[in-house]
């Protein structure tokens, strides 16, 4: 016999319900200590006023100029890498011990010095996101390149194509599909880098504000912003998603 | 068109690749070059269209002159159709056109007039992915035949392809060839094809490539490829064709 089960989103519905249910219960009672986890009803409560506060979008602003900004000198100076080591593999093997050195150290022991840099601003948080995309996109970069049809290449040199028409017209169209996955990596990390970075000492942005709540045992605000950040990434996924389907549409 | 005189050729200066090849391509003329893998058919292809370096001191010339990559006297065409999947049927045909400077509105008035030509009418705005492998090779015979180069160089250009497909495709190429008056230098591994569309065939042996056999084929053009399927001398000439072939084989063990 063939078991009925409720449609998707009212199976997810019921089970939020339940679950946020038996935590506030949990809390009233006395169950769990709600100084250490909060309540559905505060966090609800924190969300609603914070939601009317000019801080927080100031500070959403702050960290999504911050996110925007790493990602793009990131990338931009990725592409340009991959496509110097892509040109000369000679300057490819000289640079990658020290490529794969920097690239399995844990970037985010750098922020103390980024911060003695670059300052409590905006500065050392885009060096940090920097530091994570430029690494993701350069190997998608390369990949993307070296993986181009080669029967692409050999028809459009016998066409006595120029190099610059071959990049533009062959290579760079070839490789947005792995390049394209690299730079949704690579927004991820650059907003894991930025906001890891405000949580460590900054002046301003959503980590900076999720910190201090933190610190001052305000769990209701902490849970809060959490969900406001995972609100952002999934948003920024969406905006990823939308811009693959335009470009690739050929895929 | 192409004329070769005692060619030599070893990459890495012992083991020959080609040995003592020497043929001529008339200008109008079909020539077929078939042998087992790795003869170096394909090589000798790549250096008539300068994708290989021509060792010096050895004696090739395309149209006229060297060998040359980009060269206006020539089309080069794969055996997979390498249509960019990013570019739609029409802007795949005017690719060449495109790269060798012609002026937009020209090149693609001229791609849909080959696209028309190789049966795709109606398909001018289809991306690769929604056309079968068939469609997806005239296309490419559309991007070729648009160029105006008299001599095509063609890598088994329908190796990839099933049997029937590729019966209907070697028909639309020697009504191509006819209209358009090209010469074809044609690599393949398949005898039959070779004598179903050339004047002539010439054989190679296994590593180090040399000619063994210049076979004419004695059919009269237009040829229609069904018809041939009960032509005597078609099949004649495919046995002798292949006596050749074996005879390579021969020599090669022993």
């Amino acid at each position: 016999m063939k078991v009925k089960f409720l449609p998707n989103l009212a199976q997810h519905f019921l089970f939020v319900i339940l679950a946020l249910a038996l935590w506030e219960w949990g809390a009233r009672t006395g169950v769990i200590d709600q100084s250490f986890v909060g309540s559905p009803q505060g966090i609800a409560y924190f969300t609603l006023n914070n939601f009317f506060n000019v801080r927080l979008w100031g500070d959403l602003g702050w960290t999504m100029l911050s996110v925007s900004l790493s990602f793009a000198l990131g990338s931009a100076a990725a592409i340009a890498m991959g496509l110097a080591f892509v040109t000369w593999p000679r300057f490819e093997a000289f640079c990658d011990p020290y490529v794969s050195a920097l690239n399995v150290l844990p970037r985010i022991a750098m922020v103390p010095l980024f911060i003695l840099w670059f300052g409590l601003g905006i500065g050392s948080k885009i060096a940090m996101g920097f530091s994570l995309t430029f690494f993701i996109v350069l190997s998608s970069t390369v990949a993307g390149m070296r993986g181009v049809s080669q029967d692409h290449v050999t028809l459009t040199r016998t066409l006595g194509a120029t190099s610059q028409q071959l990049f533009f017209w062959v290579t760079l169209p070839g490789a947005v599909p792995v390049l394209f996955s690299g730079l949704r990596l690579g927004l991820i990390y650059a907003f894991l880098g930025v906001v890891g970075a405000e949580v460590i000492a900054s002046e301003r942005g959503l980590g900076q504000q999720l910190s201090y709540l933190a610190s001052t045992f305000a769990i209701d605000g902490v849970w809060s912003l959490l969900f406001d950040l995972a609100l952002v990434g999934v948003l920024l996924m969406k905006l990823m998603n939308w811009l693959e389907r335009r470009l690739l549409h050929w895929q | 068109m192409i004329n070769i005189q005692n060619l030599n050729l070893s990459f890495d200066g012992v083991n020959n690749v080609l040995s003592a090849i020497e043929f001529n391509l008339r200008s109008g003329e079909f020539v077929a070059i078939a042998g087992p893998s790795g003869c170096g058919k394909t090589t000798l292809l790549n250096l008539c269209a300068g994708l290989v370096q021509v060792p010096d001191g050895q004696k090739i010339t395309v149209a006229g002159q060297a060998p040359a990559l980009g060269s206006p006297q020539v089309a080069y065409m794969l055996a997979r159709d390498s249509l960019f999947p990013w570019l739609t049927a029409i802007e795949n045909a005017a690719f060449g056109l495109k790269v060798r400077g012609l002026d937009a509105a020209e090149a693609t008035d001229r791609a849909s007039e080959m696209l028309k030509r190789v049966g795709l009418g109606g398909y001018e705005n289809t991306l690769p992915k929604a056309l079968s492998h068939g469609m997806r090779q005239r296309v490419a015979l559309a991007r070729t035949f648009a160029m105006p180069s008299p001599l095509l160089l063609m890598d088994e250009p329908f190796g990839a392809l099933d049997a029937q497909t590729k019966l209907q495709l070697q028909d639309m190429l020697l009504q191509l060839c006819q209209e358009h008056e090209r010469s074809v230098l044609f690599v393949t591994h398949d005898l039959a094809e070779a004598v179903a569309l050339a004047d002539r065939v010439i054989i190679m042996s296994s590593r180090p490539g040399r000619v063994i056999a210049d076979v004419k084929v004695p059919l009269s053009r237009p040829r229609s490829i069904r018809q041939l399927q009960t032509n005597d001398q078609f099949h004649h000439t495919y046995a002798e064709v292949w006596r050749h072939l074996e005879e390579g084989w021969t020599h090669h063990e022993g």
